[in-house]
């Protein structure tokens, strides 16, 4: 039966599209919110290698956590995001046949379409322990700087890049260059 | 005359005629809470088409023409598989948009932090392996089978078979599949950090158009429109069979959705293309043959259900009993076209499709029960005498197989699709 013009079917109406626009929320905020609610950092060893994917391997700087939400290990490929505090060291690891300063170019042309970032200063060849060559530079961006490296090992690109704020960049970015260092590419052998 | 009471339409009731859409639409709150929601998807995707042509825009372009061109044949099939009744265009249109604007806009924020989830309460292992495969699909089919629950709100009267929900929940996948496609081309783009180029968009195309189109978002939305079909008309089952229909419904869209993103055979069956089109095939073809065998089974539901409307007149010059049988199946209609244009001309066959046509929209005014029939017969008519005067004047089919054209023709189709997908998998390296 209606009440004040509206009827019944419009009020059951009325509830269904308010249930349906419940059901969208509950995806698009309802698990976003849930996700936050829950730490995405765990703890990580380090004093021992840490399988980043492709077969590439790093040991994390001391005090690091590793970030899950960013961390995607796979057979051929993989990432892992480390946090030492506020500052961030993403490395990436990919299938690639290009050159080493073809796999700079594109990881600087991703840095400065980013609105507001730019590389800085020139670029320095620099090695790994286990003798992977690469190219390191610097950038910045809206209140933080950062540092990226480049390396080219068969059929993979390992990028490098940490960003933070200046103050606490200083502070850990000895620890990072060290992990850097331990960067190594060892592929698994079949059979 | 009346309907034969073994139909299969009579022993499912499937088809329940819906009233004309009219302007109550608007007296709906529905109507006015999904336009808005509708509009909050538009700002939300827009703010990501603004950030891409601003650092992307010849790519963007590229990518937005191209996918656009592929939602073309996709629209004709979605919008054919119900000839007889042909769903409002309107109510399409709000389908499609449904799925683009709507159903991505919550996906991307949705499934990225079902992800996370699956990182945090799981292991990066599981949510790298399985992430993509168990978070997409939840978030996107649930997203996607609500804009078959909106048109349902909207305008209940137009979802009146089971066919009805397969052809929108197909729109909704179709909106939705076309601008993923478009969001993975510019990722791909930016990615590759080589600038505004196009090369990663026509790889995107290639490999998320061609090869993966077929049995993608359009296949699964089909999937679980079938099942809120079921739901909405099926009145005549209790509540919990009709739940559970629709469940299952989405249930097997998810299931599709897992099975074709699974690392299950991501190693493949060995190098080449054979290799990578028989994954295509295993991942790919048990959804489609279950979608198509469900679409027949709905359509000729439906087509003994207002053939039986026609049968009714008992009257020659609006439709034969030859017609009739021409008009139950898709693939019999298209055969009586294929008829009339080598026995007389292509000008036949356009005004066979027309005959048809105006049949069907005959059948479905009987079986709403309007008293006046005499513009729908009328119509009928006027394209009957154009047929006498073209010399053709029954839409039949032949006896036999048919035209060999014809014949030739779909095997000629057939193998074009198969040489594009060689072709496209061959240049995307599985050659």
């Amino acid at each position: 039966m209606g009440m004040g013009g509206v009827t019944r079917r419009q009020r059951s109406n009325l509830l269904g599209a308010v249930s349906l626009v419940a059901a969208l929320a509950g995806l698009a905020f309802g698990l976003p919110a849930l996700n936050h609610a829950l730490p995405s950092d765990r703890p990580v060893p380090t004093d021992r290698p840490y399988k980043i994917g492709g077969g590439v391997t790093v040991v994390p700087p001391p005090g690091s956590r590793i970030d899950v939400t960013e961390t995607r290990p796979a057979d051929d490929s993989g990432t892992v995001l480390f946090r030492l505090g506020p500052v961030r060291y993403l490395v990436s690891v990919q299938p690639y046949d290009g050159t080493l300063p073809a796999a700079v170019a594109r990881l600087r042309q991703r840095i400065t379409g980013t609105s507001g970032y730019q590389v800085t200063g020139t670029e320095l060849t620099v090695a790994t322990a286990s003798g992977l060559a690469g190219i390191q530079g610097g950038y910045s961006g809206p209140g933080r700087g950062g540092r990226y490296a480049v390396f080219v090992a068969d059929g993979r690109t390992i990028e490098v890049t940490v960003c933070g704020d200046d103050l606490d960049l200083g502070r850990t970015l000895p620890a990072i260059d060290a992990s850097t260092g331990t960067l190594r590419y060892a592929p698994e052998r079949a059979g | 005359m009346t309907a034969e009471p073994r139909l299969r339409s009579a022993r499912s009731a499937p088809v329940q005629p819906g009233a004309e859409p009219d302007r109550g639409i608007w007296r709906r709150p529905a109507f006015w809470i999904v336009i808005a929601v509708v509009l909050t998807g538009a700002v939300q995707m827009s703010l990501i088409a603004v950030r891409f042509a601003k650092a992307y825009p010849i790519a963007l372009i590229t990518a937005t023409a191209l996918f656009a061109l592929l939602a073309v044949p996709f629209w004709f099939i979605v919008s054919e598989l119900d000839f007889l009744e042909r769903e409002p265009p309107p109510l399409l249109v709000l389908a499609f948009t449904w799925g683009a604007l709507v159903a991505t806009a919550v996906s991307i924020p949705g499934s990225a932090a079902l992800d996370d989830l699956m990182a945090k309460l799981g292991s990066p292992h599981l949510a790298a392996d399985w992430g993509a495969a168990l978070a997409a699909p939840t978030v996107e089919e649930i997203a996607k089978a609500l804009g078959v629950v909106a048109i349902v709100l909207v305008a209940r009267a137009q979802v009146n078979s089971v066919l009805d929900g397969v052809v929108y929940g197909a729109m909704v996948g179709l909106g939705f599949q076309i601008i993923e496609d478009i969001v993975y081309a510019m990722g791909a783009v930016a990615l590759a950090g080589r600038g505004d180029q196009v090369e990663p968009v026509v790889t995107t195309f290639l490999l998320r158009g061609l090869l993966s189109g077929v049995w993608s978002h359009t296949l699964f939305g089909a999937l679980a429109g079938a099942g809120i079909g079921y739901l909405v008309v099926r009145a005549d089952r209790t509540p919990r069979n009709r739940l559970g229909v629709a469940m299952l419904g989405v249930l097997g869209a998810w299931a599709s959705h897992v099975l074709w993103n699974s690392p299950l055979l991501r190693d493949g069956l060995g190098n080449g293309a054979v290799a990578l089109l028989a994954v295509l095939m295993l991942k790919g073809l048990p959804p489609l043959l279950l979608i198509w065998l469900l679409v027949r089974s709905a359509h000729d539901r439906e087509a003994d259900y207002y053939t039986a409307q026609l049968a009714t007149l008992d009257d020659p010059e609006l439709v034969t009993a030859a017609e009739l049988e021409a008009l139950r199946s898709g693939s019999r209609r298209a055969s009586a076209r294929w008829h009339a244009r080598v026995r007389a001309g292509l000008r036949a066959r356009a005004a066979v499709r027309r005959l048809q046509r105006a049949q069907a929209r005959l059948a479905v005014e009987i079986s709403r029960g309007t008293p006046d029939l005499s513009r729908r017969c009328q119509e009928v008519r006027r394209h009957r005498r154009m047929l006498v005067k073209l010399g053709h004047p029954e839409a039949v089919v032949p006896a036999g197989k048919g035209p060999w054209r014809r014949t030739a023709s779909a095997a000629f189709s057939t193998a074009l699709a198969i040489a594009v997908l060689w072709a496209a998998v061959s240049t995307l390296g599985g050659g």
